[in-house]
């Protein structure tokens, strides 16, 4: 109990220390308010616009969920294929590897060129950003399964189906679920950056908006939302990881807050 | 035989010494060369992409009038449209804007503190374009099409404004934020018009043949005859190096003159610094724009404060500002040359 507390305890009172130092240093001008806004400032934004957000939160919550789905299956169908084909893993793997050095930055215009204006680019962007950490865990996690289970389960006599059912898959849930996690917090991210380059709405819109009227309290806001949303999606996964693997006795440290 | 620990210690010793190095190193590969030269070292943030607006500054550079009043001229590009804020921040000198911008800036509840110096052409050669098909003649014809924009509250004021004048429902037009995308690009598959500049995307359409319909903000009402692009600097700036400012407009000054008298040779220097824009276009460009640097002024540059109210006038009462202007704090013709 005393560790819990300490725990968090202590990135709290350094984040108010933070706050309150930054807070100073806007009220006494240090920096004009269209450069650093206050965190007073912010807040008040964020309260005050919330609902003109909403819209804009949910467009983007969309693309980033389609996306990440979208990215889950086709990560798990390519993972068991690279696992099970012979062959398949070395021809596909340099290809993965190469779709993600692609600078997402630089593609994202040429997206929007192909695919339009709407939801299609800023989904494909996400896809592409969460594509890598899942199949490589996943992989990772099926490769690493003990190799006298798999000799076990075939002198009793199974197909390749049962063995990866009963052994390789919940075997892998450890590096799958991590990989998740990573893939979901570029998720959000991934979506803004899609809408940055263009697009009518969506919290990336909304900020290059705020910020073409200079109004750098509301881009702050806008960040706020976007971690807020990223944390939420990851509590989500850690959520979904402990019931998955009741059988696997995860200290309380590995998660960010109890 | 060296033991393991004084193996660590000098490898601990060699590593702290290249840290050292590399730190001491960096500010000094990092300083500007000024005085090198001898020259002042100024940068200008224009407001998009290099294109024909810009020429004055470039023939300047490239003919040496800035050399010849001492100063080091960069041009840098921002991301996206406008240098108000970078300006404001003092990320450079000088930075290309538009007369909507610098008003929109200073009479936000924060306001930028930047000034117009300069103004880049006289009249206002902008206006909203779309392919003929579309049939969009007038602001009215806004309602029920796509607009494609780069997010600024101004486009959205200006666009009410003119479609409340028109009778037109403001809330039936669709605007998307198409950012840097090229105009013949959008309008093909994905907006219906845009805001352009004539004297380039104008001219490119003619070039590519295809029909567009270009609605001139300045016929539209001649209330909406600003200056646009024009040059601002910082209230900083202004208070501190005023001579600066004088010798960076001398020799601005030359070069869009310059491009006014030769507009064959202008576009040819220009292309030198941005050799891959489309040569035909930049040609064509700089042949309608040198007519229109000017205008029917005497001078090059001069701004006049009933254009600056008329229009700051406009958006108030259309209920597109937030506050009226105070046209004499956001321009002045005193460091133009006499």
């Amino acid at each position: 109990m005393r560790k819990d507390i300490k725990n968090k305890v202590y990135p709290i009172i350094f984040f108010i220390v933070l706050l309150l130092i930054w807070e100073t240093v806007s009220r006494f001008e240090v920096f004009p308010p269209f450069i650093l806004p206050s965190p007073s400032s912010i807040i008040i934004s964020l309260i005050t616009d919330f609902t003109s957000m909403q819209y804009d939160i949910l467009i983007t919550l969309y693309e980033a969920l389609t996306g990440f789905i979208i990215a889950i299956i086709l990560s798990v169908a390519i993972a068991v294929a690279m696992d099970s084909i012979i062959g398949f893993k070395k021809t596909i793997y340099p290809v993965i590897i190469i779709s993600q050095t692609v600078p997402i930055i630089i593609i994202a215009p040429l997206f929007i060129i192909w695919f339009g204006y709407g939801y299609a680019p800023k989904i494909i962007i996400v896809t592409l950003i969460c594509f890598l950490p899942i199949p490589i865990s996943l992989l990772q996690g099926l490769i690493a399964v003990d190799k006298e289970l798999i000799d076990l389960l075939r002198s009793m006599g199974a197909s390749k189906f049962q063995i990866y059912k009963f052994v390789k898959i919940p075997s892998a849930m450890p590096g799958f679920f991590s990989g998740l996690k990573i893939a979901a917090t570029y998720s959000i991210m991934g979506a803004t950056i899609g809408e940055w380059v263009g697009g009518k709405s969506g919290l990336g819109v909304y900020m290059i908006r705020a910020k073409q009227a200079f109004e750098t309290d509301r881009v702050f806001a806008a960040i706020i939302i976007i971690v807020i949303l990223s944390i939420l999606l990851l509590k989500i996964i850690e959520f979904a990881e402990k019931k998955n693997m009741p059988w696997l006795k995860i200290p309380d440290e590995y998660y960010i807050e109890k | 035989m060296i033991t393991k620990r004084e193996k660590t210690v000098k490898t601990s010793i060699i590593v702290l010494l290249i840290v050292l190095v590399l730190i001491l190193g960096l500010p000094a590969c990092q300083k500007q060369t000024a005085g090198e030269s001898g020259l002042q070292n100024i940068t200008l943030v224009l407001d998009w992409v290099p294109n024909t607006n810009h020429t004055g500054i470039y023939i300047a550079k490239e003919n040496g009038y800035y050399d010849d009043e001492g100063l080091e001229m960069e041009i840098i590009q921002p991301s996206e449209g406008g240098s108000a804020d970078l300006i404001a921040a003092g990320k450079g000198e000088f930075g290309i804007s538009y007369q909507e911008q610098v008003t929109y800036a200073r009479t936000t509840d924060d306001p930028l503190p930047i000034v117009a110096i300069a103004t880049i052409i006289q009249h206002n050669t902008s206006g909203f374009a779309s392919p003929a098909d579309r049939n969009i003649k007038t602001p009215a014809d806004f309602e029920g099409k796509k607009y494609g924009g780069w997010g600024s509250p101004m486009e959205e004021a200006m666009l009410k404004g003119l479609m409340e004048k028109y009778g037109a429902d403001y809330s039936q037009l669709e605007i998307v934020n198409i950012g840097a995308s090229d105009f013949l690009t959008s309008i093909a598959r994905d907006v219906d018009f845009a805001w352009i500049f004539y004297g380039w995307d104008g001219i490119k359409a003619g070039l590519e043949d295809i029909p567009i319909n270009f609605i001139l903000l300045q016929d539209v009402d001649p209330l909406l005859d600003f200056y646009t692009p024009l040059i601002i600097a910082s209230e900083n700036t202004i208070a501190e190096s005023p001579d600066l400012i004088e010798k960076f407009l001398r020799a601005t000054e030359k070069g869009y003159l310059f491009a006014i008298n030769n507009p064959k040779e202008a576009a040819e220097l220009f292309l030198l610094d941005n050799s891959e824009l489309d040569q035909e276009l930049v040609i064509a460009s700089q042949k309608y724009l040198s007519g229109q640097y000017m205008g029917d002024s005497a001078k090059w540059g001069v701004m006049e404060k009933s254009i600056w109210d008329d229009f700051s006038n406009w958006m108030y009462e259309n209920d597109l500002l937030q506050k009226r202007l105070e046209s004499d704090m956001a321009f002045t013709n005193e460091f133009l040359p006499q």
